[in-house]
C-alpha cells in the first residue's frame, strides 16, 4: 500500500501543526504569576515624556510634536496624566536625530530635556520632558 | 511504500516529542503546580497582583472609611496606599517600559495630599472630591499604560463584610 505524495504532504502539514500548537501549550504552562502581557514590537524605541509647567504640574491636552530632523513628524496631545507617547519611528532612525517641542495655548515652551536611561533595554522608551511657561 | 515509512516516521517523531514535552522535568507523582520539594521560589508578583493586591482594596477601604466619617481609619488607610504605591513602584520601575514613579507621581500625588488634609480636619465634602480626584487619577494611569478598561469607582457597597466601617463613638 503507497500514499500519494500529496497525501504524505497533508500528513506532513498536519504533524507540524500539531507539534506547535503543543509546543504553546507547553510552554504556556510556564507563566508566572501575575505576568503582564507584553506587546513589545521589533521597531527603534518609542518616545514619551511629561509636558509641566514650571511649577512641576503635569500639564494635559498640550500639543507635542516629536519630529525626525529633515523628514517631518508626529503631532500629538498629552493625555490627563499630561503624557505623550509616540511608537517608534523604526530602526533605521537614529534617536538623536527625533527632536521634541511642546506647546498650548497660554504657554511658551521653556525648555525640553532628555532623560538618559541607564538601561538599552529597546522596550524602554526615549524619555524627554517638556517644560513650559505661562506667558 | 516508501510514502508510508515516512508517514510512520513522522507520527513515531510527534509521539516522541509530545511525550518528553509533558514530562520533561517531571516525576511520575508530581503535581502540576510543581515539586513540592523545591527550594521556595521568591514572591515575584508583577503589576497586574500588586494592584489586586496593595492598591485596590486600600482605595475601597479608604473609600469606605471616609463615606463612614471614620477619620482614623482613613488616615490609616491613606497611610497604607500612599505606602502600597511606593512599594508598587519600587517593584516594577516600568511597565511596558513606562517609569512607574513619575506615572504614580502625577496620577495620586496631589489627590492623597488633599486627601490628607480632609481627614485630618474632617472634611467630608473635601474628603469626596479628592477621592473622586484620586479616582480618576487611578483611571487616567490605566488610560496611560494601555490599560483604559480597568476602570476604577467610588465603592458604592463594601466587598469586606467581616469589617465595620462606622467610627467607634
Amino acid at each position: 500500500m503507497q500514499f500519494p505524495a500529496r497525501c504524505v504532504g497533508r500528513m506532513m502539514g498536519a504533524v507540524l501543526a500539531m507539534t506547535c500548537a503543543f509546543s504553546i501549550a507547553a510552554w504556556a504552562g510556564g507563566a508566572g504569576f501575575g505576568d503582564d502581557d507584553d506587546n513589545s514590537e521589533e521597531e527603534g524605541p518609542s518616545y514619551f515624556g511629561f509636558v509641566r509647567d514650571t511649577n512641576g504640574a503635569t500639564v494635559p491636552d498640550a500639543k507635542v510634536t516629536v519630529g525626525v530632523k529633515n523628514r517631518g513628524g508626529i503631532v500629538t496631545r498629552t493625555d490627563l496624566l499630561g503624557t505623550y507617547k509616540v511608537p517608534g519611528f523604526g530602526k533605521e532612525v537614529d534617536p538623536k536625530d527625533v527632536e521634541v517641542s511642546c506647546d498650548k495655548p497660554g504657554y511658551k515652551q521653556l525648555r525640553v530635556v532628555r532623560r538618559s536611561s541607564p538601561s538599552t533595554d529597546p522596550k524602554i522608551p526615549v524619555e524627554t520632558e517638556c517644560t513650559l511657561q505661562r506667558i | 511504500m516508501r510514502g508510508r515509512v515516512i508517514a510512520v516516521i513522522l507520527v513515531a517523531a510527534f509521539t516522541a516529542f509530545a511525550t518528553a514535552a509533558v514530562w520533561s522535568g517531571r516525576t511520575v507523582a508530581q503535581s502540576p503546580f510543581g515539586d513540592p520539594n523545591a527550594e521556595p521560589a521568591p514572591f515575584n508578583p508583577q503589576m497586574a497582583a500588586l494592584m489586586s493586591m496593595l492598591i485596590q482594596p486600600r482605595h475601597t477601604k479608604l473609600g469606605l472609611a471616609g463615606k463612614a466619617e471614620n477619620w482614623p481609619l482613613a488616615g490609616y488607610m491613606l497611610k497604607e496606599l500612599r505606602q502600597g504605591f511606593a512599594v508598587v513602584s519600587k517593584a516594577v520601575p516600568r511597565f511596558k517600559g513606562l517609569p512607574v514613579p513619575d506615572l504614580a507621581d502625577a496620577a495620586v500625588t496631589q489627590p492623597l495630599t488633599l486627601l490628607d488634609f480632609a481627614i485630618k480636619l474632617g472634611y467630608q465634602r473635601q474628603f469626596d472630591e479628592a477621592y473622586e480626584s484620586l479616582t480618576k487619577g487611578c483611571n487616567a494611569c490605566h488610560a496611560t499604560t494601555d490599560h483604559p478598561f480597568i476602570v476604577i469607582k467610588v465603592p458604592d457597597a463594601s466587598p469586606f463584610p467581616d469589617q465595620d466601617f462606622a467610627p467607634k463613638r
